[in-house]
């Protein structure tokens, strides 16, 4: 097999991961000094790096399963029960969303297509506002229900793209059509909400924010993110193969349906986990796999790699933003998500002469 | 995986006469290939869901193991269709395909694609893949959800490249490539896959003079030096008559006449099948066509050229004749 194994990680794809990486852990140590309770980066390392609290097997299973969380300083507390979740938070979000961006964009062979594009984030979008509007005791599982949701749109759409077989092409206008009537839906539910906190609530849902996200996400959204991750990893010879076109992947032997109704399953999966930790943060899933993929090229196995890194980077700074830029104010992480992401999309259709076909 | 094995293989002087319309029993060559996968397609019924008229009707072929057969027939004839049916692409309103005795509705698709490989007529991929990587893809069905790529693999990956003569382009990416080149590259890997039956959609259409040459050259290795049954649609009929062992000429959805090219090119099959007036002329190669004017719909065939076309049929005819195949064509009814 010969230095196989790792032969095909690349200069572009370490650096990129490393760059990530930075990002990330900058981005983070700005979440954690700044904020009401403000305290400089020496104090603010000192705390994450707190070995009270790192080395405490007690410290660590209440922060990671839950229970009491055992005595410990003001700032460890601040940086490690209030922020540092925060931090983690958006960086599972990110992973979720640019991974689960990617494989859709193997699915439907189309490289605009996002983790929202075949319905589920209206989907959820319609479930959030039924629960704050009409539903209201059932708001403790919201986050439950929205993920439900937007797997229900997903089964729709792929119900209705259905006829003796899907196509990529199918499913993207099943997708905008389902998309479009939740959305009518959902807007007509606004007029029902009695109560401004109500819109308020249901607007940071359906744009996704980070705000108030605890250890109590962390935990909720690590298992999927951890499932997610390692079946698109494995899977990534088979969107390898995906992309060579229905007919090529069928004369190779794969069952197409079959596998592009799983992998489907998996990109799901990872967007309804990180809608029930965020809602819905548009644009990252989208130009995640476009940024990697012009870095490291098309091939998934490298594609995966970097969108579980580049994800959390662009998911951690930008909330950076929306938590910190109008301070003491704080914006949905999806207004400035989509800020960054909508000229950098029409950045890149600019400079590429061909964009939509992979 | 099918063994080079060195046998030499000629042509036999005519010293067969027994004739047989299964062409799996026509004893073509002096080697029999009985390691070579039989494939046939009974009784095919195949159209497309959005038609409501099947485009194939009732069509039977026999392809002989180990050689070289030709679809060839007008546009709309049906011919790229009867290949899709056959390797399963579209399904079949009836009819059975069979590989090595087996139907292939009873093989998962994963067995199918170890066996039986197809070349589409239109491939896409990425343009940042390698051209190595996209011949790997050929291994796709020997190998398991988490199997990486073993020396077996391996070995097979190295020899369509080398088969397909692409060893120079191996690093490069495929987008970067001319569409000659691509064809060789799809055609690799195809080859990888080691299947027993091969089938190609013009694999020649599009291409410049130096790629036709270049694919053909390919087929006509596979030919002579391996067990592999090759089914290809050819649109060029001098390069189904040049390379191919055996011919199948399709009209309106049905199979019009099958035999060897010497058999099977004439100027009568010509008018017929294409609607063209052609001049035959016998070569070392094979069989060559000058073609002279279509047809026109409203049935005007100049009288100078029918005089042409009536012309005694050179030595081709009398030695088909003398090897006691008269009958060179075998209808098919609609």
């Amino acid at each position: 097999m010969r230095e196989r194994w790792l032969g095909w990680i690349d200069g572009s794809l370490l650096a990129l991961v490393f760059a990530s990486v930075a990002v990330v852990v900058v981005a983070g140590l700005i979440q954690v000094s700044f904020g009401a309770f403000s305290m400089s980066i020496a104090q603010a390392w000192q705390a994450v790096f707190n070995p009270d609290v790192l080395l405490n097997p007690k410290a660590l299973e209440a922060f990671f399963l839950g229970g009491e969380i055992p005595e410990m300083g003001r700032r460890s507390l601040i940086v490690w029960n209030i922020r540092l979740p925060r931090v983690l938070v958006g960086a599972f979000v990110g992973m979720n969303l640019a991974v689960s961006g990617a494989i859709f964009q193997a699915v439907t062979r189309n490289e605009l297509a996002s983790p929202f594009i075949l319905g589920v984030s209206s989907g959820a979008g319609l479930m959030i506002l039924l629960t704050l509007v009409v539903f209201s005791g059932l708001s403790a599982i919201l986050p439950l229900i929205a993920a439900i949701g937007g797997a229900i749109a997903f089964l729709i759409v792929y119900f209705i793209a259905w006829k003796n077989g899907t196509s990529p092409i199918r499913l993207v206008l099943a997708g905008v059509i389902v998309s479009t009537v939740l959305g009518s839906v959902q807007t007509g539910l606004f007029f029902f909400a009695d109560d401004l906190g109500v819109v308020q609530s249901a607007i940071s849902w359906t744009t996704g924010s980070l705000t108030g996200t605890d250890w109590e996400q962390v935990r909720m959204v690590l298992p999927w993110t951890g499932v997610a991750m390692a079946l698109a990893l494995v899977s990534a010879r088979q969107l390898n193969v995906l992309l060579l076109g229905e007919s090529t992947a069928k004369s190779l032997g794969m069952s197409v349906e079959r596998v592009r109704f799983a992998l489907s399953g998996v990109a799901v999966l990872a967007a309804a986990a990180s809608i029930a930790a965020a809602g819905i943060v548009g644009f990252v899933g989208l130009i995640v796999p476009h940024m990697v993929r012009n870095i490291v090229g098309s091939d998934y196995k490298k594609l995966v790699i970097g969108c579980v890194f580049v994800g959390p980077a662009l998911m951690v700074a930008a909330d950076v933003g929306a938590r910190l830029a109008l301070s003491p104010v704080q914006i949905p992480v999806g207004i400035v998500t989509g800020l960054i992401g909508g000229p950098y999309f029409l950045y890149l259709m600019r400079k590429q002469d061909n964009m939509g076909e992979i | 995986m099918t063994d080079n094995n060195d046998e030499t293989r000629q042509r036999d002087g005519g010293s067969v006469t027994t004739v047989d319309r299964d062409f799996s029993q026509s004893g073509h060559r002096d080697g029999t290939n009985e390691t070579a996968s039989t494939f046939a397609g009974e009784e095919l019924v195949i159209g497309y869901s959005s038609t409501e008229e099947p485009v194939i009707e009732e069509a039977s072929i026999h392809v002989t193991p180990g050689e070289v057969t030709a679809l060839v027939g007008p546009n709309g004839s049906g011919k790229s269709t009867l290949l899709k049916g056959l390797a399963d692409q579209l399904s079949r309103d009836s009819g059975t395909v069979r590989l090595d005795g087996t139907g292939i509705d009873e093989l998962s698709t994963k067995e199918l694609a170890r066996k039986l490989g197809l070349l589409s007529q239109e491939n896409v991929s990425p343009d940042s893949l390698s051209v190595e990587k996209l011949v790997e893809h050929g291994r796709y069905p020997h190998r398991g959800f988490f199997d990486s790529l073993t020396d077996a693999d391996q070995a097979a990956i190295d020899r369509a490249i080398s088969l397909s003569g692409i060893d120079h382009l191996r690093e490069r990416e495929v987008g970067s490539l001319s569409g000659g080149q691509k064809q060789l590259v799809w055609i690799a890997m195809v080859l990888a896959q080691e299947t027993g039956v091969l089938l190609l959609d013009e694999p020649t259409t599009f291409l410049d003079l130096h790629h036709q040459l270049e694919v053909m050259e390919i087929v006509e290795t596979l030919r002579d030096e391996s067990d592999i049954t090759v089914v290809l649609v050819l649109h060029d009929i001098d390069q189904a008559a040049r390379y191919a062992d055996h011919m199948v000429a399709l009209k309106d959805g049905a199979i019009y006449a099958r035999g060897s090219p010497e058999e099977m090119i004439t100027e009568k099959l010509l008018a017929d099948v294409f609607e063209i007036d052609a001049r035959v002329e016998q070569t070392d190669r094979g069989p060559r066509i000058e073609p002279l004017r279509p047809h026109h719909d409203d049935g005007k065939t100049e009288k100078r050229e029918t005089a042409v076309a009536e012309q005694p049929i050179e030595p081709a005819r009398e030695e088909i004749e003398s090897r006691g195949r008269s009958d060179y064509t075998e209808h098919v009814n609609n």
